[in-house]
C-alpha cells in the first residue's frame, strides 16, 4: 500500500494542467537569452510556472522499474492542481488524499523550482525535441541530454498550457528507468501567458553547512552523476540529512548514530549494490541501507538505480573487522577497564 | 726383612705394635725406597691434615636432598655465579660460599611415571585457557559501544517526498540543536570521490 502510495504521488507530480480563471490566450514566454544552447530550458520554467497557477484534474499512470527485483511497478494515481498545491490520492478504494508540493518528489518534481533548473541547465543540455501527443493534446517535447548525447529525460509539455503531461527518465545506458503521464486529463480552461516564476538561484544554506562542518562532519558537495549537495541540516531526533540532486533527480542521504540492527529490519533483504552489502525494500522508491564505522547510512531515491549506485559507492563501506582486529580491540578495551587511570 | 709395602701406612698412623714398630723402624735405617715411601706418606697426611672443612651451603644441602627424591619436572637452575667480577680466563670462578652444584642430574631420573599424561593435561589446561581468553576478547571487541538502530523510513520517506530541492525550507528544515558527532572531526561522514 505504501508503494502505491508513493506512485500516487508521483503521479500527482505529473499532472500539473491547469485551469485558468481568466479567458483567453496569452503569448509563449521566449526563450531567455542567457540559455544558450539550452532552448528547451524556457519550456520548462514556462512549464513549472504553470504547475503553479493552473488548475486540472487526471489520472496518472505511474511506472518505475525496481530495484534489484527486475521488472517493473506501476500504479496509477488521481491528481488535482490548484493554486500552486497538488492534490494527490491513489485510484484505490479506501486511499487518502494528500496535498503536496508539484516541485517536491511527492509532486514528481513536475514543477521544480528555479533553483533547480539551474541546477539541471548546468549539468545537462535542454533542447527542444519536436512535438508529439499526450491524451490526444498536442505536447512540445523537450530533451535533457547528456554531455555524450544520450537522453536522460524526456518531457512532453501541453502546447496550450505548459503543463507537464509526461515525464520520462532514462539511465546512463539509455534505458528508461522511470514514466509518469497522464492517461486521463482534463483542463477547464488553458492559458499559455505563463511568467517563469522568480526565484532565488541555486544555492545551498551555507550557514547551516559551515556550522555541522564546525562541529565536526564532512560531506562532499558533490557526488557522482552530477548530483549537487542542496540541503543539509542536523535533524530530530539525532540524525543528520543530506539532499543532492543533478536537477532532474533526488537523492536524500540520512545518518544515524550507531550499528544497524539487522534483527528488526522487517520487510528488508540484503542486496549487493555497487559491490557492497546493502539492506534493501520493495519499493516504487530507492531505498537502501548500511551501517559503517559507526554509523547507519540509508539513501531514499527518486533517480535511476545507476546514479543511486554510484552515490552508495562514494559513501562510506568500513569492512567488517576480522578476528585478529576484534581480538586485538577487546584486549584494548579489558586493558581500557582494568586501566584505573584510562 | 722384606718391604714394609702396607704397613708404611700404619707406621704413619702409629697402628704398628712395639716389636713390629722396631723391626720397620731398623728396615728404615737400611732400605732407602722404604723410607721414602714413608715420608711421601706423612707428607700428604700433613697435607691432607691442615685443610679445613669446607663448610655446606644451605643451598646445596637442599638440592643433593631434592636430588634423593622422586618428584616432579627439576627446578629452574640458579646461576650460581651472580657476581661476575671474578674471572679467570674469562669464565667466572664461583667463590667458596657462593658455590652451587651443576646441574648434571640424570634427566630421565628426575621424570615421574606419568610424566606424559601430566604435560598432556598441562597442554590441554593451556590450550583451554588460551580459547576462552581468546574468545573474551572476540566477543569483547565486537561489542558496538552505540547503540542499535533501524532506519526511522517513515520519517525519512516522508522528509525525502517533501522536500523541495532549492525551494522554500518544510517543516524539517526548522533549526534544531545539532548534535554532537561521534566520529574523528576531521572524518567525512560521507566520502566524496
Amino acid at each position: 500500500m505504501r508503494s502505491f502510495s508513493v506512485a500516487v504521488t508521483l503521479a500527482v507530480a505529473m499532472l500539473l494542467g491547469l485551469v485558468v480563471a481568466a479567458p483567453g490566450h496569452g503569448a509563449a514566454t521566449s526563450a531567455d537569452e542567457t540559455d544558450g544552447d539550452d532552448t528547451g530550458l524556457h519550456l520548462l520554467r514556462e512549464a513549472a510556472a504553470a504547475g503553479r497557477t493552473h488548475r486540472y484534474t487526471g489520472v496518472i499512470r505511474f511506472v518505475t522499474e525496481r530495484p534489484g527485483a527486475g521488472g517493473t511497478a506501476s500504479a496509477l494515481v488521481e491528481v488535482s492542481g490548484a493554486d500552486g498545491v497538488l492534490t494527490v490520492r491513489e485510484a484505490l478504494a479506501g486511499a487518502v488524499a494528500r496535498r503536496v508540493d508539484p516541485g517536491s518528489p511527492a509532486g514528481g518534481l513536475a514543477a521544480p523550482t528555479p533553483g533547480m533548473l539551474d541546477v539541471l541547465a548546468r549539468n545537462y543540455h535542454v533542447v527542444a525535441a519536436g512535438r508529439g501527443t499526450v491524451c490526444g493534446r498536442d505536447s512540445r517535447i523537450v530533451e535533457v541530454r547528456r554531455d555524450d548525447g544520450g537522453v536522460a529525460a524526456r518531457f512532453w509539455l501541453d502546447e496550450s498550457s505548459r503543463l507537464p503531461l509526461r515525464r520520462d527518465v532514462f539511465d546512463g545506458r539509455g534505458r528508461l528507468t522511470s514514466s509518469a503521464a497522464f492517461v486521463e486529463v482534463e483542463i477547464p480552461q488553458t492559458r499559455r501567458d505563463v511568467t517563469p516564476l522568480p526565484g532565488p538561484a541555486a544555492a545551498r544554506d551555507e550557514a547551516e553547512l559551515a556550522r555541522l562542518r564546525a562541529r565536526g562532519w564532512g560531506f562532499p558537495v558533490r557526488l557522482p552523476n552530477r548530483l549537487e549537495l542542496f540541503a543539509a541540516r542536523a535533524e530530530e531526533p539525532g540524525y543528520l540529512y543530506f539532499g543532492y540532486s543533478d536537477g532532474l533527480s533526488v537523492v536524500s542521504i540520512f545518518v544515524q548514530r550507531g550499528y544497524l540492527d539487522e534483527e528488526r529490519l522487517t520487510g528488508w533483504h540484503v542486496q549487493a549494490r555497487a559491490g557492497h552489502k546493502t539492506w534493501v525494500r520493495d519499493s516504487l522508491r530507492q531505498e537502501a541501507s548500511w551501517a559503517s564505522g559507526g554509523h547507519v547510512y540509508t539513501v531514499l531515491a527518486d533517480a535511476p538505480s545507476d546514479t543511486v549506485d554510484a552515490a552508495i559507492a562514494a559513501l562510506p563501506h568500513e569492512r567488517e573487522p576480522g578476528f585478529w582486529t576484534r581480538v586485538a580491540r577487546g584486549a584494548e578495551r579489558l586493558a581500557s577497564w582494568a586501566n584505573p587511570f584510562a | 726383612m722384606r718391604h714394609l709395602g702396607e704397613r708404611v701406612s700404619a707406621l704413619v698412623d702409629g697402628e704398628l705394635s712395639h716389636s713390629e714398630r722396631e723391626r720397620a723402624l731398623a728396615h728404615l735405617t737400611f732400605c732407602a725406597d722404604c723410607r721414602a715411601e714413608v715420608e711421601a706418606v706423612r707428607a700428604l697426611k700433613n697435607r691432607l691434615r691442615s685443610l679445613e672443612g669446607p663448610s655446606v651451603p644451605a643451598d646445596l644441602t637442599m638440592s643433593l636432598l631434592r636430588m634423593s627424591e622422586p618428584g616432579g619436572p627439576l627446578p629452574p637452575r640458579v646461576n650460581p655465579f651472580p657476581d661476575a667480577s671474578r674471572v679467570f680466563g674469562g669464565m667466572p670462578v664461583p667463590s667458596m660460599h657462593g658455590f652451587a652444584p651443576p646441574d648434571n642430574r640424570p634427566r630421565g631420573h628426575a621424570r615421574p611415571r606419568g610424566g606424559r599424561a601430566r604435560r598432556a593435561g598441562y597442554v590441554a589446561v593451556g590450550l583451554t585457557s588460551a580459547a576462552m581468553a581468546f574468545g573474551t576478547m572476540f566477543v569483547i571487541g565486537g561489542m558496538e559501544p552505540a547503540p542499535s538502530v533501524v532506519p526511522q523510513m517513515e520519517r525519512f520517506a516522508n522528509q525525502h517526498r517533501t522536500t523541495i530541492p532549492y525551494g522554500p525550507a518544510t517543516a524539517h528544515a526548522t533549526p534544531i540543536p545539532t548534535p554532537t558527532p561521534t566520529v574523528t572531526p576531521t572524518a567525512p561522514v560521507v566520502r566524496g570521490r
